[in-house]
């Protein structure tokens, strides 16, 4: 892969767009604590890549952000507001004040999950317009033209009326991205998007996801690809045990890490 | 021997006609039969869509009360739950003088009640455990997508369960089917009502009867392959891929 330019990088020195913040977020599932304060800022056009082994809380983190799970402390801005928390009455965490407010700033950061998770009685293209037409109000033959342009960016001919369990896993999450992109979204989540997936199938949506970024568009991935963080990301955060060990520019983090966790994360998964 | 002559002279009773009256001038028999079935299927699967969400429900009140309700339903016979409705519900002088008793007293209306709560409470154990079915990476993926959860309910869960469910659903019907000819007993002429009034008038027991046999049969098979097709249509997904 070759390596890109981030058009809003942070590195120009321009004060660029905050599209997400996320602050100390802090996470437990009884008495065990998962995340011990995370935080994250996305600027747009950043790709964040977050590593670290499994049970490190990079998903766990990752799924805090559109309150997928729910973190029992930290704050969120998303597109420009502060997404509303307050306390769960049923087992101490947060959830969220305002569930309109909610609904709308997921709309704005679109997940990808490791296993697809589309709609199975749907095809591929009600999979893409389900969202576009009955959450946000897109007419359906605008919601259907745009459909057609996110597979056409992903790559995919054909595969309109077909059913994702008809397809290989590339394609499913191939269509999951462009069912991801058709929302428009401000950011782009990414939970471990080529973990299910067969070896031979990784390299087509890696390519996908470049060629996203390549567009200026703000993504955070958990990812376990090691040169997709170095090459495509310009921003890469490592955790261990629910904190963030080291964080920075792949091409020093991952080449000198400081940290000695790192350096041993790395020399098991650089081959 | 079998008297087919006896058969044929009164095939026309099942389709309404009979004794110089022309087919279908009553809607005794195969009318009646299917009308009943139809009705009931219609109000019971209306209710047991509500139904099988409140019976997933996480308030345990509510989940609860659906929980009783198909456990009665489900833990009787159909024939003893006709009889309380229609007999048993006449002793009770409150219901004789409700506005209820307009159609209480009719036994065409106890016996759709009858049925209709029937099938609802199989047809709500059928639909909750398919909405209970649904992968939870789909729900997952629908909350992400900003989906309110009446929406996801709407668009997501409830269609890929009734999907899910139309091959248990395509027994249940077939077992409705075979359920009406209980309706005899509260003086319905439905297909076994009309063998049982030839059988009296004649003394023969078994023609009429193999020809409401017959009937019930040829209803299944139309039944069966009616589902087949719809399987075929809205389970194309998880059929293998053909190419």
């Amino acid at each position: 892969m070759k390596p890109i330019e981030h058009p809003n990088a942070t590195s120009t020195g321009l004060d660029s767009q905050v599209k997400l913040h996320v602050a100390d977020i802090h996470k437990s599932y009884g008495s065990h604590e998962v995340l011990k304060g995370v935080s994250l800022t996305a600027h747009a056009g950043d790709v964040i890549s977050i590593i670290g082994s499994s049970g490190s809380g990079k998903s766990t983190f990752l799924r805090c952000i559109n309150l997928l799970e729910q973190p029992n402390s930290g704050k969120i801005f998303a597109a420009g507001e502060e997404l509303q928390l307050v306390p769960d009455s049923r087992h101490g965490a947060l959830k969220a004040g305002d569930a309109k407010q909610l609904a709308r700033l997921r709309t704005k950061l679109a997940m990808v999950f490791q296993h697809f998770n589309l709609w199975a009685h749907m095809t591929v293209l009600e999979n893409i317009i389900e969202a576009p037409v009955h959450v946000l109000g897109v007419p359906k033959d605008e919601a259907i033209a745009r459909a057609r342009k996110y597979l056409e960016k992903v790559g995919l001919k054909n595969v309109e009326d077909k059913y994702p369990s008809h397809m290989s896993g590339g394609q499913q999450q191939r269509v999951a991205i462009a069912r991801a992109l058709a929302m428009e979204p401000e950011v782009m989540l990414f939970d471990e998007p080529t973990s299910a997936l067969d070896p031979e199938l990784v390299g087509e949506v890696l390519r996908v996801m470049q060629d996203l970024a390549r567009e200026g568009r703000t993504m955070v991935v958990v990812t376990h690809e090691m040169g997709f963080a170095r090459e495509v990301s310009n921003h890469v955060i490592f955790l261990h045990q629910g904190r963030i060990e080291e964080q920075g520019n792949p091409k020093e983090v991952l080449v000198k890490p400081k940290s000695e966790r790192l350096a041993q994360f790395l020399s098991g998964s650089l081959k | 021997m079998i008297d087919a002559n006896l058969m044929i002279e009164n095939f026309p009773s099942f389709l309404g006609g009979g004794s110089g009256e022309a087919v279908l001038s009553t809607s005794d028999g195969l009318i009646l039969t299917l009308e009943l079935l139809f009705y009931s299927l219609l109000g019971g699967l209306a209710l047991s869509i509500p139904l099988g969400l409140m019976r997933v429900s996480r308030n345990r009140l509510v989940s609860g009360a659906v929980w009783l309700y198909t456990y009665v339903f489900r833990g009787t016979p159909m024939l003893v739950q006709l009889f309380i409705i229609y007999y048993g519900l006449s002793q009770f002088e409150a219901v004789r003088e409700s506005w209820a008793w307009t159609y209480l007293q009719e036994a065409y209306f106890c016996a759709l009640l009858a049925f209709t709560l029937n099938t609802a409470a199989y047809t709500t154990e059928i639909i909750a455990g398919q909405i209970r079915n649904t992968h939870w990476g789909e729900i997952e993926a629908a909350k992400a997508m900003g989906m309110s959860k009446w929406l996801m309910m709407r668009r997501i869960v409830i269609p890929a369960a009734l999907r899910r469910a139309l091959p248990a659903y395509s027994n249940e019907v077939v077992m409705m089917l075979q359920g009406t000819s209980i309706a005899g007993l509260v003086t319905l002429a439905d297909v076994t009502g009309v063998a049982r009034r030839i059988y009296s008038d004649t003394y023969m027991p078994f023609e009429p009867f193999l020809m409401a046999g017959l009937i019930y049969l040829a209803f299944t098979f139309l039944f069966v392959w009616l589902f087949k097709l719809a399987e075929k249509r809205w389970l194309a997904y998880l059929a293998p891929r053909k190419h």
